[in-house]
């Protein structure tokens, strides 16, 4: 369960969050959308305790992050990139997260198994492809068999079989009774993953609810996305 | 905390960079102390132990590293993607973080100039022989005065890293200053007050004989360098704690 509460964040005199309010229940995936730059990652970052608000509060199982003991066990996280040092090797990142949260060795290897990066764990993250990179970043969050996943833009950067295997993923996630929340700005990706729909344009809360809620009297996820944020039409 | 620690052991010994420091750390000195002592007939009482001064360089890399890796970008093409966003998800209190790797800084630091100190002085003593300075209860105190400048200089090296970011800067500027151009000894010759800047007070705790207007005790030497890293420390901690990751 994530619990978003009247976050606001300003940074110098512009105003990135306005009021964000919002939850991603247990056994659901819950869709976090909006074009580039409305505020998704950063209401991810505050929710992560990296960045901080001016106001507001997330909690993750009811705690703020921030007062996590061994934050894996609860939480799996995957921001943009792989989140590791390009000089080592996929293995050795593993390892060190892994140990920062007293887990097993064992665990490492079976999480480089379940993303698919058993073979490329002996090299080292910088000679990695984005898609790998993802990967990666996904085999840390799992480390610690967390209840939550959060993931930014997690179909960034895959081919269309890491796609297929990344929505089938979160789905037997979900199906397990787990939380996943993700963020994305491509709908057509989305439409058969997620059960919830939080849509933010310009740092405010637009629309949420079920994705029949969302999509509404629109034809699809897509077209009620454009009409409800500020990319309708002005673009082309 | 035992596995916090080990795991950022297993963090920073596990970056090629901080093998390179600990491979300088462990020459430098050394290989410096041996041809200057095969090449003078005469040794003066810091024979060995000016040339840890220089060794201190592995420590400074190493200071710089253990903090400039968690930021470095991932790669050209992806522009956010930094350890520390994993660093901080995995142990999200920013104190016990700090603490962490400075405990993990100071392990391998210290174990590195105990044996860039413990080389230096059997070479130093072999090559020398009767020539060179006498053994005892006094070098034991001046090896200690070395481990502690090593490991106050990483400290030191980490905390400016911390502020900047990247590790260019204080790199340059702290390895410049210790090898290429002492800028701080330069200055002490100019302004007598420079005597207390860190490097060169620091450097009191085993480098007795030093051309200076200012007389500073090692032990003195030692707290004042303490407390530098100490401020330094501090102004990098608030700002740590206080800034978006």
């Amino acid at each position: 369960m994530i619990t978003i509460e009247h976050v606001s964040k300003r940074r110098g005199s512009h105003q990135i969050l306005t009021d964000i309010t919002f939850t991603a229940r247990p056994g659901r995936v819950t869709g976090f959308l909006g074009p580039n730059g409305a505020g998704k990652s950063s209401t991810l970052r505050i929710l992560l305790g990296l960045d901080r608000a001016q106001t507001g509060l997330a909690r993750v199982c009811g705690r703020p992050f921030a007062e996590l003991t061994r934050p894996l066990t609860t939480v799996g996280a995957v921001l943009d990139g792989s989140g590791a040092h390009r000089s080592r090797t996929g293995r050795a990142h593993l390892r060190w997260v892994a140990a920062s949260n007293g887990l097993p060795r064992g665990r490492v290897d079976e999480v480089l198994d379940v993303v698919g990066l058993t073979e490329a764990a002996g090299k080292r993250v910088g000679s990695y492809s984005l898609g790998m990179g993802r990967r990666l970043g996904l085999a840390a969050a799992l480390l610690g068999d967390p209840e939550v996943l959060i993931l930014d833009e997690p179909v960034n950067g895959l081919d269309p079989s890491g796609i297929r295997w990344m929505r089938e993923f979160l789905r037997e996630r979900a199906s397990a009774g787990r939380t996943v929340l993700l963020s994305s700005h491509l709908m057509g990706e989305l439409a058969e993953t997620v059960d919830d729909v939080v849509v933010i344009d310009k740092g405010r809360i637009v629309s949420l609810g079920t994705l029949a809620e969302v999509t509404g009297g629109h034809r699809s996820l897509e077209d009620a996305f454009f009409a409800l944020t500020s990319t309708s039409g002005s673009s082309w | 905390m035992t596995g916090l620690v080990r795991s950022e052991l297993i963090k920073l010994l596990g970056l090629p960079s901080a093998w390179a420091a600990i491979g300088v750390g462990l020459l430098v000195a050394p290989v410096i102390a041996f041809i200057t002592a095969s090449s003078s007939s005469s040794a003066g009482a810091d024979a060995g132990f000016q040339e840890l001064a220089f060794g201190v360089v592995g420590a400074i890399i190493l200071g710089v590293v253990a903090v400039s890796s968690e930021y470095l970008a991932e790669g050209d093409s992806s522009t956010g993607s930094r350890q520390i966003t994993t660093s901080l998800t995995v142990l999200p209190s920013r104190t016990k973080f700090l603490v962490v790797k400075a405990a993990a800084l100071v392990l391998v630091v210290g174990a590195l100039a105990l044996a860039a100190a413990a080389a230096t002085v059997v070479i130093t003593q072999s090559v020398l022989g009767a020539a060179a300075p006498e053994t005892g209860t006094g070098t034991v105190l001046r090896v200690t005065g070395v481990v502690l400048y090593w490991v106050l200089t990483a400290l030191l090296a980490a905390g400016i890293t911390l502020m900047t970011r990247s590790g260019i800067l204080p790199l340059t500027i702290l390895v410049l200053n210790t090898s290429v151009v002492s800028v701080t000894y330069l200055l002490s010759r100019v302004v007598p007050a420079a005597n207390y800047l860190p490097d060169l007070a620091g450097a009191r705790m085993f480098v007795h004989e030093v051309e200076s207007s200012a007389e500073i005790a090692p032990v003195t030497g030692g707290l004042v360098m303490t407390a530098w890293v100490a401020v330094v420390l501090v102004a990098a901690v608030a700002v740590f704690r206080r800034r978006d990751a």
